[in-house]
């Protein structure tokens, strides 16, 4: 069924004419030419579509498009202010947490759920709540040192 | 993928009117995390999916007289983090934590958690039509079956997959059903039925029947409980055995204790023979280790699932000590 | 000379992967390089991704997020049956459903496994073109089948292939292996078994094909784009010089991606029927059976040893499966790692009903190092040696397996020396399994040898334009591995420029050629040339520079943005300077292209690639869970060029590794003849809770011919060794080897009941 969805897409009004059905996940990805949200599976299990919707993250492959109305969604098209790059994505970078680079966006929006619930996260504490996005390349070991850092860089605020 | 629509109904009521002359062509769904997957995979082909979240006030956690009483679509993350849960029903806090992983605890529910469907990668997989689907045979019973079940079987060999189910049953809970027949409240160790009953499904809710309410009872002093998962990986992962470990223990005895375990069975399994062993004698890791065993005498194992009785031994008797 | 047709015949793939290396001759330099004297200021330090930023962005364009105006989505309808004919097939019904544009039968007769293609469509959306799908009418005759290696060996099984199912492809003997077993002190025989692994790359396979009149121009996700451009040629038949292949960002490949695809021809036939461009994309399910797969193994491996640890004996029979496709080559460790006068191997390929084997990150060396490491192990043991010793012992400075060619260049022992201290050998129990409480600590090490040489004629450009900016171009894919970094560095680093300043163009068949990406062979091919071509426009720049400096182009250095009399120093101009005087001159009004290519190294030399793995595990004996605490990799890659990158290599090579120790198979099923476990819940895969606390080192040597750089490859040595390191310190815990992986806890109690009866 089309329907109007109004919701807030990186800090703007956005609306959507879309089946509410459809995942959140492809009506990013196409109606909204967002693609820095990342098909793996399709299937709930590998976390390259994670984004942020109210500060939690979330499965955006199994998130139907009609349960954002009225809400917050952030993208990773949405993480950087005015040209600048977040803690997060500064840590990835300096790190070198990354191979292909194709989990990377579901990884620091996950990793940015994390931080906003807890600022300060334990060496486990991180390893328990990024254990459920998968990193083909093996990268989750800098992953954990980037949130690290990036931790460290945003006690009293995220600075850029 | 078929094509859907969705509903959302405003009261639990309306789910009855929704769905009166629709069959089999709709389906309920809470946080969607199996559901979904499910349609995707055309393993189920529903016309209209209800959407419970759409109802208000069916989330919560409430500390009432005579118990807990928790809403059919409280999140599991909800559950692992309250504070009540965590301090008086440590089972069920760690069964909740246990489950899938932070995000899918965000979306999943407890509800959602209970009626979930079977893991069998036969019944997963959308070009196999096995017993659990309308076929005519269980593939697993000769075929790959080394995460099904050594307990209970018997025309299908699934293993049920909650994790919140063990934990509620050993701390005897209860479930309220609303259905067009009127509400009813049993124990939700009566909800569970084997596929000897019905193979096709792994409860006895109909189709338009919504589980609204977990309720489980105020905790007995000296009463103790934990949830003890074993699983192949560090990550998130169905339990390949698990133990629900509840009762009154004093001076290294167990005065009662009740224990289910998950992983082993189509349904969550009460070990009854192995609680009469134990209730009442020091507690050793060797009387746990011997009760275990007494207990899965009647296990059948198939062909590549023996080692889960090994392990069961094991699960159990750590979840047991770490009582004391 | 067979045609190198990666992936178009299933069986070649993984035959001819080896070849590149083994058989792999080069044209020898005409001045053979010595990059020992080079000393660096970029080059070997730590540079951070120059596209890092477009990642963590989100802005990096990856083939999934291509999208043309008025794209169609194409979609494969594919064999449920491992076997069967095909009788007959309707598609006519698909033209009815609105919106579908496109419809091709792509099989006739036999389909040989599930997940074969058999037709296609294209549709406005994926939701139609799903709904298309089914109304192609397809009538099977099922035939009898064998998905499982033990089904396909026995006696009367149905038959694969026109052929036997078992079938020798690889012999190999060196002196005389009877001899050699009378001479051992200790004789021992083992099996070891690895399992079919998924390359399960995070972003599945997909293509994105459109024409333009007679041309075509397709985006894959792939780690070869001529290979994808000729193989299109071939299977089209057009000629390639009307064909353009782009590939900007890949989400992984690990060996999956090498070659052309039927989907990617599919997506091409569609589109020229729509006359639109079409866009297919895999499932994860797809990418589970049809994709390529790393070919299991069953090695038995037969040694003998004198007591004080000489190696006499080695003798290895392989079965190795890779469905429809011919296996891997497992022996290479058991010929060439380590010194041993008699050596025989066999290998079986083992065919069954399932999807294609694909080279998979050092095919047949994961496999083949995880059985020889073991054996080591468990013969170290029977004679009371050290295992680490065992292995110095006999240590060997040739390559045996290769005409006893001695090695350009070999740093394993160095490699040994720093992971031991690192990991803390001394710790390790001196007899296995020597402790006694429920959970046990072992230690272990394992070693690896690769080619991890680059391919001659592979091309590259730098290109300097009258405003003072570079480029750097060359027809290569970076597929994570930082290829478009260290291009960046090396062109920096001989111009005196800093990497920013260099544009990097990679990923366009218009681009000079370039292999593949995979084998290890790209640093030492791109980097060379890159090199060479830098040093051309340097050399171009600095007879300029001298001139304005009076001196001669030989006395001029190049540093940080400036040209400078090496004589005396206060003589100098700047990069920026120089340019603009040049153009004022009107000498330097065009841009100038300088050509570098890689052209090979000199005979007589072999050049491998070391390494060696120590590993740290807890094992529960009471529930067989394995927890790999610690793995220590040290590799000898001849010049480090990248040092954050290659550790990342390291890093992620360990992570896979622990996977495939602890959990990864692909499971097929007898009944069906399907994979039983498509899908990431149920084909495990380690992520940050499996994984160990890694330490990433390497051994900074120069190799002193093998390119201008002194460069080798690291793409698969850091795959190889973690298994069999693993496996080791399980052994080294609890006392019995576990001999199969993945080591899940049913094999793990399996073992120890062994143990009991041992
Ligand atoms: C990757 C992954 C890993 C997982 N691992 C675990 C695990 O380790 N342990 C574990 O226990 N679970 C696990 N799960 C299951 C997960 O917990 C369930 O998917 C979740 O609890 C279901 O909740 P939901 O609210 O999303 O249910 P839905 O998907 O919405 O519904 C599930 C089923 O229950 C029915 N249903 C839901 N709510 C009601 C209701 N109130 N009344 C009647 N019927 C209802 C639906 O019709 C449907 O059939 C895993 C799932 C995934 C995807
Ligand atoms: S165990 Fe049940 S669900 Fe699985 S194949 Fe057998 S009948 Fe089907
Ligand atoms: S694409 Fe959503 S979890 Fe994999
Ligand atoms: S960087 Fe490739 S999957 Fe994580």
């Amino acid at each position: 069924m089309i329907e109007t969805i109004n919701f807030k897409l990186n800090d703007k009004p956005t609306r959507l004419n879309v089946d509410g059905e459809r995942m959140l996940l492809w009506a990013l990805r196409s109606e909204l030419s967002l693609t820095g949200t990342k098909f793996g599976c399709g299937e709930g299990f590998c976390g390259s579509c994670t984004v942020l919707v109210n500060k939690e993250a979330v499965r955006s492959c199994q998130f139907p498009v009609k349960d954002v109305k009225g809400k917050d969604v952030i993208t990773i098209e949405g993480l950087a202010k005015n040209g600048n790059l977040h803690p997060l994505q500064k840590a990835f970078i300096k790190h070198d947490a990354l191979q292909c680079g194709f989990c990377t966006p579901g990884m620091i929006l996950n990793a940015y759920s994390v931080l906003l619930k807890n600022p300060q996260p334990s060496h486990k504490d991180i390893l328990q709540n990024m254990d459920e996005n998968l990193c083909r390349c093996g990268a989750h070991t800098r992953i954990v040192q980037a949130i690290k850092t990036a931790a460290k860089e945003m006690i009293g605020g995220e600075k850029r | 993928m078929t094509n859907f629509k969705i509903a959302e109904p405003q009261t639990i009521d309306q789910v009855t009117s929704l769905t009166i002359d629709k069959k089999d062509k709709y389906k309920l769904m809470a946080g969607g995390t199996d559901l979904l997957a499910e349609i995707k995979d055309e393993i189920i082909e529903p016309e209209v999916v209800v959407d419970l979240k759409s109802i208000p006030d069916l989330s919560y956690i409430k500390k009432e007289k005579n118990g807990v009483r928790i809403g059919a679509l409280t999140s599991l993350a909800r559950l692992a983090e309250d504070t009540l849960i965590k301090n008086e029903y440590p089972a069920l806090h760690e069964a909740a934590n246990s489950v899938a992983s932070p995000q899918l605890r965000n979306m999943g529910t407890a509800g959602g958690n209970l009626c979930q469907r079977p893991r069998c990668w036969y019944y997963r997989d959308p070009q196999v039509k096995c017993r659990k689907k309308g076929g005519g045979r269980c593939f697993a019973f000769r075929g790959k079956n080394k995460y099904h079940a050594i307990l209970g079987g018997g025309l299908c060999y699934i293993v049920h997959p909650s994790d919140l189910a063990p934990a509620l049953i050993a701390l005897d809970a209860e479930i309220s059903i609303n259905s067009p027949k009127g509400n009813t409240t049993i124990p939700l160790t009566n909800f569970y039925t084997l596929p000897k009953i019905n193979v096709r499904k792994e409860n006895i809710l109909a189709p338009n029947e919504v589980l609204r309410e977990i309720k489980i009872p105020l905790i007995k002093k000296e009463e103790k409980s934990t949830y003890s998962k074993f699983i192949e990986r560090g990550t998130w992962d169905f339990a390949i055995v698990s133990a629900a470990v509840k009762g009154t223990v004093s001076g290294g005895i167990f005065r009662d204790i009740t224990i289910v375990l998950g992983g082993v069975a189509p349904v969550p399994w009460r070990l009854t023979k192995a609680e009469n062993i134990i209730k009442g004698k020091k507690i050793t890791e060797d009387l746990v280790r011997k009760a275990t065993r007494e207990a899965l005498k009647e296990a059948k194992p198939l062909e590549e699932n023996g080692y889960k009785k090994e392990l069961a031994e094991i699960v159990l008797y750590r979840a047991v000590l770490s009582l004391l | 000379m067979r045609k190198k047709e990666y992936f178009a015949d299933s069986e070649e793939a993984s035959l001819l992967y080896r070849e590149e290396f083994r058989d792999m001759k080069t044209e020898e330099p005409e001045v053979a390089p010595s990059p020992e004297k080079d000393k660096f200021e970029i080059i070997g330090k730590s540079t951070s991704r120059i596209d890092g930023e477009k990642i963590v962005t989100g802005r990096a364009p990856y083939t999934h997020d291509i999208k043309l105006r008025g794209m169609l989505y194409g979609k494969i309808l594919r064999s449920p049956h491992a076997c069967a004919e095909v009788i007959s097939m309707d598609i006519s019904q698909v033209q009815s459903l609105p919106g579908v544009k496109a419809a091709i039968q792509l099989k006739k007769g036999r389909v040989t496994y599930a997940g074969e293609q058999v037709a296609a469509v294209a549709a406005v959306d994926e939701k139609t073109a799903e709904q298309a799908l089914k109304l192609i009418k397809v009538e099977y005759k099922s035939l009898p089948f064998a998905v499982t290696e033990e089904k396909a060996m026995e006696e009367g099984a149905p038959q694969v292939r026109k052929r036997p199912n078992v079938q020798k492809f690889n012999e190999y003997t060196r002196g005389n292996i009877d001899k050699g077993f009378k001479e051992a002190d200790f004789v021992l025989e083992n099996t070891y078994k690895t399992a079919v692994e998924i390359h399960h790359p995070a972003e599945t396979h997909g293509s994105v094909a459109k024409w333009e009149g007679e041309r075509l121009t397709v985006w894959d996700s792939t780690q070869a784009i001529f290979g994808v451009r000729d193989g299109l040629a071939r299977a089209l038949k057009i000629p390639a010089s009307r064909i353009k292949v782009i590939k900007h960002y890949m989400g992984g490949g690990f060996g999956s991606k090498l070659g052309i695809n039927d989907y990617t021809v599919a997506a091409a036939m569609l589109a020229k029927q729509a006359n639109k461009p079409v866009k297919i994309i895999l499932s994860r399910r797809e990418n589970s059976l049809c994709v390529g797969n790393r070919p299991s193994s069953l090695q038995t491996i037969k040694g003998g040893v004198k007591k004080d640890g000489t190696l006499t004996a080695l003798y290895l029979k392989n079965y190795t499966s890779g469905g429809i496709g011919r296996g891997d080559y497992c022996s290479e460790p058991v010929v060439d790692l380590y010194k041993c006068p008699n050596v025989q191997v066999e290998e079986h390929s083992v065919f069954t009903n399932t999807g294609a084997s694909r080279p998979t990150r050092a095919p047949g060396h994961v496999q083949g190092t995880f059985a020889l490491e073991g054996f080591l192990e468990e013969l170290a043991n029977k004679i009371n040696l050290d295992p680490l010793e065992l292995r110095k012992k006999n240590y060997s400075t040739k390559n045996q397996g290769d005409k006893e060619t001695p090695y350009s260049s070999k740093g394993l022992n160095k490699c040994y020396q720093l992971g031991a201290e690192k990991i803390g050998w001394k710790r390790r129990n001196k007899r296995p399994g020597e402790g006694n409480g429920k959970v046990r600590r072992g230690l272990g090490v394992a070693s690896q040898i690769w080619w991890g040489v680059g391919r001659a004629g592979t091309q590259a450009d730098v290109k300097l334009h009258p405003d003072g900016s570079v480029e750097a171009i060359c027809g290569t894919q970076d597929i994570g591995c930082g290829t478009r970094t260290y291009m960046a560095t090396i062109t920096a680093e001989t111009l005196g420029l800093r990497p920013k300043d260099v544009t990097v163009k990679i990923g366009n068949t218009e681009y000079p050629w370039c292999g593949g990406s995979g084998g290890s062979t790209t640093t030492p091919s791109v980097a060379p040339a890159i090199r060479d071509a830098a040093l051309k426009a340097a050399d171009y720049l600095k007879k300029m520079a001298a001139e304005k400096l009076k001196a001669k182009p030989d006395e001029i250095n190049i540093t940080k943005g400036k040209f400078s009399n090496k004589n005396d120093p206060v003589q100098s101009i700047g990069y920026k300077k120089l340019i603009e005087e040049l153009r004022k001159e009107r000498k330097f009004r065009r841009e100038k292209v300088f050509h570098g290519e890689y052209v090979g190294r000199p005979s007589g030399f072999a050049y491998n690639t070391f390494g060696a793995h120590f590993a740290e595990v807890e094992v529960d004996v009471e529930t067989g869970k394995v927890k790999v605490l610690k793995v220590v990799g040290v590799h000898e890659i001849g010049r480090l060029i990248n040092k954050i990158t290659a550790e990342s290599q390291i890093i992620g090579g360990i992570t896979q590794g622990v996977s495939t120790a602890l959990f990864e198979e692909r499971i097929m099923d007898n009944t069906t003849g399907n994979v039983a476990n498509p899908n990431f819940r149920d084909y495990k895969i380690a992520t940050s809770l499996d994984i160990p606390e890694i330490t990433p080192l390497i051994v900074d040597t120069v190799d002193p011919r093998i390119n201008n750089l002194g460069a080798k490859g690291l793409g698969e040595p850091p795959r190889i060794p973690p298994a069999g390191a693993i496996a080791n310190a399980v052994y080294n815990a609890i006392g019995v080897h576990v001999r199969e992986i993945p080591m899940t806890p049913d094999k793990v109690l399996q073992a120890l009941k062994r143990k009991e009866v041992d």
